[in-house]
Formats: C-alpha cells, structure tokens, sequence
C-alpha cells in the first residue's frame, strides 16, 4: 500500500520524437558535405517539409512514485521505458503533460538533476576507458560537487557496495562488461539523491552478481531513504525488489500495481514450457486454451525448440497445447508447467485489454 | 529541502564559481591522467611539432635573402621569426576554433553527455571542462614550437612589447572561441553530426589557411581575397605579433587592406578588429551553444544511446 503525498507525479504525459529525415522536393538528399549544411540549413530554416513519421514514445502516461518505493518498469524494447526514465530525470522534456520530481516542477530540470542519479548501461555507459574504476566514480563525485576527501571516501564505499574494491584500481579497459556495469552502478551510489533511477541496471551481469545488485537495489536504497525507479524488459528482476511495477507497451502503461495485483489479470493461467526436436511451425493458429506463444529456436545441430506457451487453467489445455505443437511435425523432449510471471503479461495480454493505471 | 539534499550528497555550500572552478579542475585532472596514459602519443606529439617547424626551416631555407621583399618588410626580414609566429598561434587559435564541435562530438558519441549534465553544473561547464584536454595537448606546443624555432632554426624575436602581444592573442582566442562555440553549437542545433562541420571547415581550413597570411603575407593575395581576409581574426593576430614581436617589424606601415582605409595606426585596427570580433561572436557562441543543449534535450539527442 502506498502513503502520503508521491515523490514523482506524472500526469497525462507524452513524448513525440522528430522525424529523422526530409527531402527536397521529394528528392533525398545526399548526407555529406555541402549538401548536408544546405539541407541542415534549410530545415532550420523551415524551408523544407519533413518526410519522416515523427516517432511516438510516450502516450499520455499518469503514474505516481511514493518516497521509499522500489517501482519497477516493465516492457519489451521500444516500449517507452527509457524516454519516461530520461524525463523524470529532468534528461528529456516531454511534450505534452505535467508532473513533479522531488516536489520540482519537471519544467525545473536543473534543480531536478540534482535530486535524481540516472544509471544507463547502454553504450559507452559514460566511462573513461582509459581511468581506472576508482577514478571514474571519483569524477563524478567532483563534477557533483563534493571535496575531494569525501569523494574518495564516497567512492570507496560506492564500490564496496558494488564489490569492487579490488578492482577498483584498474582501467576500464581492463574490467568485463558486467564489471563496467557496476562502476556505473557505483556512480549513482555516490551522491545518495532522493530518487535513483537505474535502466537496465543488471544486464550483462553474471547470475551472482545480478541477485547482489538487485539485493542492493531492494535492500540497500530504500534502507537509505532512496526511492528507486528500476527499468527492465526481464520482469523476473523486478518481480522479485519491486513493491509496485508498471507494466509498457507502445509508449503507455497498460497496468501498475504490485506484482501480485499485476499478476491477478493473469489468474486462471499457467505457462507451459517446451523443448521439442524437429518439425516446422504449426500452420494453424493455435486452439482456444492457449492464449500467447513465444517461440526461441536453439542454437546448434540439433534443430531444438523451445516454447513459452501462456494457457488457461483446463483439464484439456496441455493435451492442446501439445498437439498444437506437434502439428508442426518433430517431437517433444521436456514439458514443464509453472504459474505464470510477470513478464508473462507482456506476452499473454494486448495493450487494449487492461486499463492503464 | 535544498539543503537537505545538499548535505545528503555531500556537496559543498560554496557558491557557483567556486564550484565550478573546483569542476574545472577536476576536468584537468581527468584529462591530463589520459593524456598521460597514450605514452607513444606523448612521442608522436613531439615529433609531430618538430616535423612542422622543420617543414618551414627549410622552406625558409629556400628563401633565404629574399626574405625581406617577400615578407614585405613591415614583419622584418626573418622568415623563420615569421613563420614560427604563425605556427604557433595557428595551434591556439585551431585548438579553440575546431576543439569545441570535436569535442562535443566525442560527448555524443561515447555516451557522456547525458551524465555530465546530470551533474548540477552549469550547460557550459563540460564544454570548457573538454577543453581542458586540448589546453593541455595543443598550448604546450607554443612553447615547443618557439624553442625549436629560436635554438634550432634560427628564429629571433623581441620582447619589450610582450605584454601588448599577449593581451592581442587572448583577444585573438577569445574570438576564436565564439566561433569554436558556434561551430559546436551546429552538432546539436543543425544536427550536423557527420562529414564536415561548415563553420570550422570555411573558417579554419579554407579561410584561415588560405587567407590569413599563416606562411605568407596576405598582401600575396588579390584584393578581393585580402578583404575576405580581414573577416576572421587570424589575419589581425598574425600581424599584431608580427609587428610587435619580430625583428625589424614596423609598427606603423599598413598591409591589411583595412589598415589602408582606415586612419588609425595597423596595431589599433588590428585591436579594435579583435574586441569587435569578441564582443560579437564570444557572446553569440554562447547562445547558440545554449539553444542547441536546448534543442537536444527536447529531442532527446543528448547522446547517440538513447
């Protein structure tokens, strides 16, 4: 249950991305040189239409963060998950909506800067290759205004809670992939701001290290005071620290609540897990109990198949779920059967079928 | 709050320059600690200046007494004290024309953009904090380049006017700078991200090559190309240090055609020219460079990884 006034109020709010490309009398132009300052020139100018489809991220989004939460956000790529993570954030103006971070206007991003740390794993994650892990959380630290001594103290402790001390003193360049992700995760750590924000905070990370960082993040945060907003298209690392999740799809949110509530729409079904050898895609669609399928084909000589189908709760469902699947032709190795996640939703329910939170 | 979450971060109370200047210094720190780290990159450094000074040694060889009628007299008669002038300058002067969009771009492109300016610094800070790399790479070189120019090539020069040549070329790096924070400020706003960005292109490699009188006095050059000269600062700076710093220069003989029109002394055109190009241009590169951060935020351009 949610208390007291929220931490960050959303409401109504949506993002609408440029188009990418024009053309000049519908002729597209080439993207070099002069005739790239003539085109640049002429769409600042408005003398030029644009051709390209501006791309919708975010759709009249209403969603409230209450201080001390662990709020989880759920959606395939492309959904709209790091476009509302980079506007809390004060990253991004949306534009259409209202809203407040940390009782800031979102109109306010300078002053909300300072009351957000925004972890982001994609790229280059904003690491200096050439420094050491130690110095690149230290950075950070100085460019936020801390004196030296506390940033060095800050820094220690940042990657203690990373368990990175003793790798602390080598270059990036040295450190894996996962090990990079955690300094970044250590440079949000630093500052100790009312609200952290953590996109895709645990991919790359191998299985040990992923169930510490989400420890940290459902424990460790919130202990603080920290209010945690943790963005991830593998609902089960959410499911597990969030007390309330919002579930994405095409730039709205089409369910919030905790996991259990989220998990409610998906009463009366189960999940029936596959491996099968051999065989085609069935040519039917499938019957009636089963109402979403994901198919993954393994890599490998042995033309394996795995099968994520989401069924309703029937004496008859699996013997259908089965013969579906065999329809194709090839035999089944292993079934298996569980209660469903929440990254099952994803799957199981179009975005017209639940209500938007 | 304000303060609380001041505390809870642990930022000083300090006000905005001083923090700001403590950002600065981080930068620099930051920034010499990579420099540091590429050590065949220190040796190519130093090779690379003294395969330029040598480059015009020997060219300076070619013309050794003709000099003077070449150079035109109003810049002395050595042409190494010339050139090594012009080397020297052109670095200072390239590094705060053409660093800024570089740099911006290298932000862009390794994802860094988004995080510095998470941080609670002005929109500006991380550009300058950027050039703390170039200072630190390109600035040096004026040293080097006189050295090798003066021990080894036989470059003289005077100092009794060092005071006024430094105020000229500050002034000659301050308008240098507008132009650098307009040509950055083109990433963002005409989101020129790939091939040539045009105003460094046209300023430093065309015009300032061509026409500025970097290896060649612009009197060389047409009429029409000495005018398209006097539009950028390079061409005032050049002659300012000439004048004032090279043996035998004069101080009152005219060579920019706009020395010739105007019924003031070559140096206080020439000052006159590069406060009006500062005043100008410093200012309008700031709020261009302000409009296109602007612009990206809107877009969500900041970086390449969104």
């Amino acid at each position: 249950m949610t208390v007291g006034a929220p931490l960050i109020r959303l409401t109504g709010i949506s993002k609408t991305y440029p188009a990418a490309e024009l053309s000049l009398r519908g002729t597209k132009l080439v993207t070099q040189g002069p005739a790239l300052w003539a085109k640049q020139l002429a769409r600042a100018a408005r003398l030029t239409a644009v051709s390209g489809e501006p791309v919708r991220a975010l759709t009249d989004v209403t969603l409230a963060v209450y201080p001390g939460e662990v709020f989880g956000l759920i959606g395939p790529n492309g959904s709209g998950k790091t476009t509302l993570v980079k506007i809390v954030a004060g990253l991004l103006r949306p534009s259409t909506g209202t809203g407040e971070v940390a009782g800031v206007d979102l109109a306010q991003a300078a002053i909300i800067r300072r009351r957000v740390s925004y972890v982001s794993t994609t790229g280059w994650m904003g690491l200096e290759w050439a420094l050491t892990a130690e110095e690149n959380v230290r950075f950070f630290g100085l460019l936020c205004g801390m004196s030296p001594a506390l940033a060095r103290q800050r820094t220690l402790a940042a990657l203690g809670d990373v368990g990175l001390v003793a790798d602390g003193r080598k270059a990036v360049s040295e450190l894996s992939n996962g090990m990079r992700q955690r300094v970044i995760l250590a440079r949000a750590l630093l500052l100790r701001t009312p609200i952290v924000l953590l996109d895709e905070p645990t991919v790359g990370l191998d299985p040990v290290h992923r169930r510490q960082m989400l420890e940290l993040v459902g424990e460790t945060l919130p202990k603080r005071g920290q209010t945690v907003i943790i963005v991830d298209h593998q609902a089960d690392a959410i499911e597990g620290i969030a007390r309330r999740a919002a579930i994405m799809k095409d730039g709205r949110l089409v369910g919030v609540g905790t996991p259990a509530e989220l998990l409610e729409s998906l009463s009366g079904l189960k999940v029936v897990e596959l491996i099968s050898r051999g065989g085609a895609q069935p040519e039917t669609l499938p019957p009636r109990p089963v109402r979403a399928v994901e198919q993954v084909l393994r890599p490998g000589p042995l033309g394996l198949t795995q099968w994520h189908l989401t069924v309703e709760e029937r004496p008859d469902a699996l013997e259908a779920a089965l013969g579906w699947v065999l329809s194709g032709g090839g035999e089944i190795l292993q079934v298996a059967e569980h209660a469903p996640h929440l990254a099952d939703l994803l799957a199981a329910q179009a975005p017209d079928e639940q209500e938007a939170g | 709050m304000a303060s609380s979450v001041s505390e809870q971060q642990g930022r000083h109370p300090e006000g905005a320059l001083v923090r700001e200047a403590r950002t600065l210094w981080a930068f620099a720190v930051r920034e010499y600690r990579i420099w540091q780290s590429y050590r065949v990159n220190q040796l190519m450094w130093l090779v690379n200046i003294f395969v330029t000074t040598l480059l015009f040694f020997l060219m300076g060889l070619m013309v050794k007494g003709k000099a003077a009628a070449l150079i035109g007299g109003a810049y002395g008669t050595n042409y190494m004290s010339f050139i090594v002038v012009a080397i020297a300058l052109s670095t200072f002067l390239y590094t705060n024309l053409s660093d800024p969009y570089t740099r911006i771009a290298r932000s862009y492109y390794n994802g860094t953009m988004d995080l510095l300016l998470l941080s609670p610094m002005s929109i500006f800070t991380p550009l300058f904090g950027f050039m703390t790399k170039s200072i630190l790479d390109d600035y040096p070189r004026l040293l080097i380049v006189g050295a090798f120019g003066v021990f080894l090539f036989g470059a003289v020069f005077r100092f009794q006017h060092i005071l006024a040549a430094l105020g000229f070329t500050a002034l000659a790096l301050a308008a240098a700078f507008g132009i650098g924070m307009i040509s950055a400020s083109s990433f963002y706003l005409l989101n020129i991200k790939r091939g040539t960005e045009p105003v460094r292109f046209i300023v430093q490699q065309l015009l300032a090559t061509l026409l500025a009188g970097a290896y060649y006095p612009v009197t060389v050059l047409p009429k029409p190309l000495q005018w398209i000269a006097c539009l950028i600062p390079h061409t005032y700076v050049f002659d300012a240090l000439r004048r004032l710093m090279d043996p035998g220069a004069r101080l009152t003989v005219p060579v920019l055609p706009i020395q010739q029109v105007l019924p003031w002394s070559p140096l206080v055109v020439d000052a006159v020219a590069l406060s009006a190009m500062t005043l100008i241009l410093l200012p309008l590169g700031f709020v261009l460079y302000g409009q296109g951060i602007e612009k990206a935020r809107r877009n969500g351009t900041l970086t390449r990884w969104q």
